[in-house]
């Protein structure tokens, strides 16, 4: 019987989101064609009967006897039917709603979805997730592949939409956005963006947290809480200066941390240290960012470690924590220490800015820049490590 | 033969694409809407295959027309595919029945 009640949940699912989706159209005059719905739903129930007939028949798959009630038409359980029934419910409902909506594109939601979405930076959450799983297991699984894909497209899109929904009237009035550094958003696709953060993580979230540990569920909820309270309204973590780099740095360092717990790493003084390295990174690229927006922050009323502690005070901060990553490195075993030399050209990067004015702190743009290409730089040299720690290992 | 699932379900799937561009319904009425849906109703399908994996009730089958690689366990590669055709067929017969039914409807009333 338990087919029964799993086909039961799903069906509730599709209708309730059918609903909504039918309430929510009512006030736009879309409307649902029900009797297509009954016509294709008809054709849809004939055809699930004949063809699920014929590929039990040829064993493509089977069920548990004990879990099913045993009712069959043809060959077909009679809960399979459930599937296409929730289909013809939830997907006629959802494509009369986008493409009746008398103000929305979704054309124009998603080309916003990608730019909101930052495509230059989805590597850097991905890749810190993969190669921390890949390496704890050694192996290449469908969990691997579902986390990979959800650390590359959704969690991008929900921090950084959120973040633009948000920041919309601080960031209409700075030249600097609306570009590879961030993207403006017009009002009306906030709420739809909203949503689209909502229905692409959901799905995602409940399966790394049903397949994981308890602390692999502890570090996808610190994760996904470091994503909403960075900039949702009432947290604004941003604004509140140190907080600020910190909730950045686990934006990155938290889907390593994820990858790790679910692999069931152990978490040896090496793994610590460079996992610490790779925090005080984040902390000081975060920090370092907030410099050039000095000006147009204040003027907007937002704080952040830079307009609280000035220009200067932020990049020697930046410097420091570079440093620090840097001597982290040093300590781990080998090849780690190999890493350090990645800290190099960042404080280089920054050293000419130590004696920024708050005034001309927008100066550091130029920096800011030459920063995320670095970031490929050194990412390609973590990963060149990593493949020899691999070989040394396995050797 | 062991491509035999998979070549029949693409077979259905350029099927359901060619009567769409044909008739432009889905795809070819409005692309980016499509493929929300579409994504939409892959997912919420995988996790339902999921779930009933996780829960013991699917098991995969030992036909010689599969290839024999599972995605996941008990996942044959053949089921997303499945579920894109499955998706396609009903978008395709409620947009088809829409169109014909509009069509049924005009004629009546001229």
């Amino acid at each position: 019987m338990r087919y029964a009640l799993l086909s039961v949940a799903f069906l509730a699912i599709a209708v309730t989101v059918a609903l909504i989706l039918t309430r929510a159209g009512s006030s736009l005059r879309v409307k649902v064609n029900m009797p297509a719905v009954l016509v294709a739903g008809t054709a849809l129930m004939v055809l699930t009967a004949v063809f699920d007939t014929l590929m039990i028949a040829l064993n493509l798959f089977t069920y548990s006897d004990a879990l099913i009630s045993g009712i069959r038409v043809g060959l077909a359980p009679v809960e399979d039917f459930a599937y296409p029934l929730a289909t013809v419910i939830l997907l006629p409902a959802l494509w009369q709603f986008m493409t009746h909506h008398p103000h929305l594109k979704m054309s124009a939601l998603l080309k916003h979805a990608l730019i909101v979405s930052r495509p230059v930076s989805w590597i850097n959450t991905a890749f810190p997730f993969g190669a921390a799983y890949f390496l704890a297991t050694r192996d290449i699984d469908w969990l691997l592949v579902v986390g990979a894909i959800y650390y590359l497209i959704p969690y991008n899109l929900a921090m950084y939409g959120i973040n633009d929904v948000f920041d919309y009237a601080s960031d209409i009035n700075n030249p600097r956005k609306g570009g590879l550094e961030g993207a403006l958003l017009p009002p009306a696709y906030h709420r739809p963006m909203l949503w689209l953060c909502l229905v692409t993580n959901v799905p995602f979230l409940a399966v790394l947290f049903a397949a994981g540990s308890p602390e692999s569920a502890i570090a996808l909820a610190v994760s996904t809480f470091a994503v909403i309270a960075y900039s949702a309204a009432g947290l604004r973590f941003k604004e509140r200066p140190f907080v600020d780099s910190l909730t950045s740095s686990t934006h990155f360092v938290s889907p390593a941390v994820v990858g790790l717990t679910l692999a069931g790493a152990s978490f040896d003084s090496a793994l610590l240290l460079m996992l610490g390295a790779f925090f005080c990174w984040g902390i000081a690229a975060h920090a370092f960012g907030a410099v050039q927006d000095i000006q147009p922050d204040r003027e907007a009323g937002i704080g952040s470690v830079a307009t609280v502690i000035g220009a200067r005070s932020t990049v020697i901060f930046t410097i420091v924590m570079w440093g620090t990553a840097g001597i982290l490195m040093l300590m781990t075993s080998w090849p780690g220490p190999l890493v350090a030399i990645v800290a190099v050209p960042y404080i280089v990067n920054a050293v000419p800015y130590l004696h920024v004015t708050d005034q001309d702190a927008g100066t550091t743009n130029k920096a800011w820049r030459r920063f995320i290409w670095l970031n490929y730089f050194s990412g390609f040299l973590v990963t060149l490590t990593m493949i020899l720690w691999w070989m040394t290992v396995r050797g | 033969m062991a491509f035999a699932y998979l070549s029949t379900l693409m077979g259905g799937i350029v099927c359901m694409l060619l009567l769409d561009f044909r008739f432009r319904l889905f795809f070819w009425r409005d692309s980016a809407s499509a493929a929300l849906v579409t994504a939409a109703g892959i997912v919420f399908l995988l996790l339902w295959d999921a779930a009933g994996i996780a829960a013991g009730i699917f098991l995969r089958g030992s036909s010689e027309a599969m290839l024999g690689i599972e995605l996941a366990p008990e996942m044959p590669l053949e089921e997303p595919f499945f579920l894109v055709f499955l998706v396609l067929c009903t978008m395709v017969l409620y947009t088809g029945s829409v169109r014909i039914l509009e069509r049924f409807g005009k004629e009546r009333n001229t």
